[in-house]
């Protein structure tokens, strides 16, 4: 991508970042700084600005104050018809899937090549190969209603790495699953983090990043409260 | 290639709202091609109408030989001219006295002959414009030994405003229809692109650019103004073998009417054309 640094120490950072809505303050002065593959938690309770901060990330809107650096992008210097190329760097995971329901699991995954323009041949070959990483190959030619939650959670975990990003942002991605289907996400994103993806994930479930050693912070009414590690 | 397929694909998982549309695309455009064949006819028509018309050119009373082989000289030299033939008061009597045939008594109470000796001049069947006639008439007219030009200029003045009318018509109910079809590209492609709103939201999260995102619609676009102009060509065909060819077996006076072949292939291309601008229109302020 022309303009954008390939090698950065900080995949995600954010400095005295502000955003209101209506004269609500949702995030207030935050700054964080989340390292080339790292895998870190943003937790704290329902409307601590944990979804703000993500649609702040992914591009979806941009901040009253402060500066937003992510896959060694500026978000400020962005214009707009580079959102898309820079968004191809970010790969999103959501509690709601937002899978396609009229698309098989294969050409849920494979829209994320097409629209970069890769070859079929390629597409099947890269789909194949991440079906396999979550367990699912036997589902594609499903559709997304056919599968339990936990499935469909694999395959847009599936859809947001084909594509190879370098950065990851699950927001709550484990909010509607059972223990097991927990534990099997959370396998997954390990996998993908060894890869050298860093990764940022939303949750209010202290299970999640307990006993992890990994970078948490603490989000509360749009304060960043604390960090640990 | 994806976007065709997304293209067709919407197409026929929207089938009843795209037949729809196709269908009143259609219809217009029919009546839009209708206006055009009868102003091309109309103009074909009146396009030899100067070469049916003979202009008669009166020669004042004891114009000398060599006075009437100047004005004979001058007439054939104009280029819109095809034939001038000189015809002498007798011979203008005679013909009267035979058109009169049994009421020719009417002419014994002349003592001399009545008539004039005159020109009768041909005009060119083609490129010939009725301003060329008029402006040929008017140099005739300035002429010294001509007293007078007779032609149908009332008929040529009345079919003329009838023509230019016609345009203007054809033109205005061109404008409207043509808006008409765009309206309703613009329309389906709108409701069209609301209805995969959320698919959108998800193309715009995995990278996709603005054209990625729009080609799909122009593509759908085009579908329907193409598929609309195929059905406006098909009533066309039907108009023609259905109607038109019966009314010209049975009423001989309509036998100049014809519809030029290069309507029916225009018609989808021109389809085309507004379904891409309808759907061009409908995107090209949204905000996504």
């Amino acid at each position: 991508m022309r303009g954008v640094p390939r090698v950065a120490r900080q995949m995600i950072e954010l400095e005295n970042v502000s955003k209101t809505y209506g004269g609500h303050a949702a995030l207030s002065n935050v700054s964080l700084k989340v390292e080339r593959g790292d895998m870190a938690f943003i937790t704290g309770p329902s409307g601590a600005g944990k979804t703000t901060l993500f649609k702040l990330l992914y591009l979806a809107e941009k901040p009253d104050e402060g500066t937003i650096t992510i896959a060694g992008c500026n978000a400020a210097d962005l214009k707009s018809s580079s959102i898309p190329l820079v968004r191809r760097n970010i790969g999103v995971v959501f509690q709601d899937f937002k899978l396609l329901n009229n698309k098989t699991v294969y050409d849920n995954i494979a829209l994320t090549l097409r629209i970069r323009g890769f070859m079929e041949r390629e597409i099947k070959e890269r789909v194949h190969s991440v079906l396999k990483m979550v367990n699912l190959r036997h589902k594609v030619d499903n559709y997304p209603l056919t599968l339990s939650g936990g499935e469909q959670q694999r395959i847009t975990i599936a859809r947001s790495i084909v594509g190879e990003p370098t950065v990851m942002l699950a927001d709550e991605p484990t909010g509607n699953l059972d223990e097991e289907n927990e534990k099997e996400i959370m396998r997954i994103f390990k996998q993908i983090n060894t890869k050298g993806t860093t990764i940022l994930i939303a949750t209010h479930n202290r299970a999640l990043y307990k006993n992890t050693a990994r970078k948490v912070f603490f989000l509360e009414g749009g304060i960043l409260k604390g960090e640990e590690e | 290639m994806f976007s065709l397929r997304l293209a067709l694909q919407s197409v026929i998982k929207e089938k009843w709202m795209s037949l729809l549309s196709m269908l009143s695309i259609g219809v217009m455009l029919f009546i839009l091609v209708s206006v055009a064949v009868i102003v091309y006819n109309v103009e074909k028509l009146t396009a030899r109408l100067p070469e049916r018309l003979t202009v008669m050119v009166i020669l004042k009373d004891g114009v000398t030989s060599e006075e009437n082989k100047a004005v004979l000289a001058a007439i054939k030299a104009e280029p819109t001219v095809k034939v001038v033939t000189f015809v002498s008061k007798e011979k203008a009597l005679d013909e009267l006295r035979r058109s009169l045939k049994k009421d020719d008594f009417i002419l014994k109470g002349f003592a001399d002959n009545p008539l004039f000796d005159s020109f009768d001049v041909k005009i060119k069947s083609e490129g010939v414009r009725v301003e060329d006639v008029k402006r040929l008439i008017q140099k005739i007219k300035s002429m010294k030994a001509v007293d007078d030009v007779e032609y149908g200029e009332a008929l040529m003045d009345s079919v003329y405003a009838l023509k230019s009318g016609l345009r203007a018509l054809g033109l205005s109910i061109g404008i409207v229809f043509v808006c008409s079809v765009t309206f309703i590209c613009y329309t389906t492609v709108k409701i069209l692109f609301y209805r995969h709103k959320e698919e959108i939201e998800v193309y715009k999260l995995l990278g996709a650019t603005r054209w990625f995102v729009r080609a799909p619609f122009f593509i759908e676009g085009s579908i329907i103004g193409i598929f609309g102009g195929v059905m406006g060509s098909g009533m066309l065909m039907g108009f023609y073998y259905y109607f038109l060819r019966k009314l010209v077996a049975d009423i001989p006076m309509f036998a100049f009417m014809s519809i030029p072949v290069q309507f029916m292939y225009m018609l989808p291309a021109v389809g085309m054309l507004l379904g891409l601008g309808g759907s061009v229109l409908a995107l090209g302020r949204l905000k996504y």
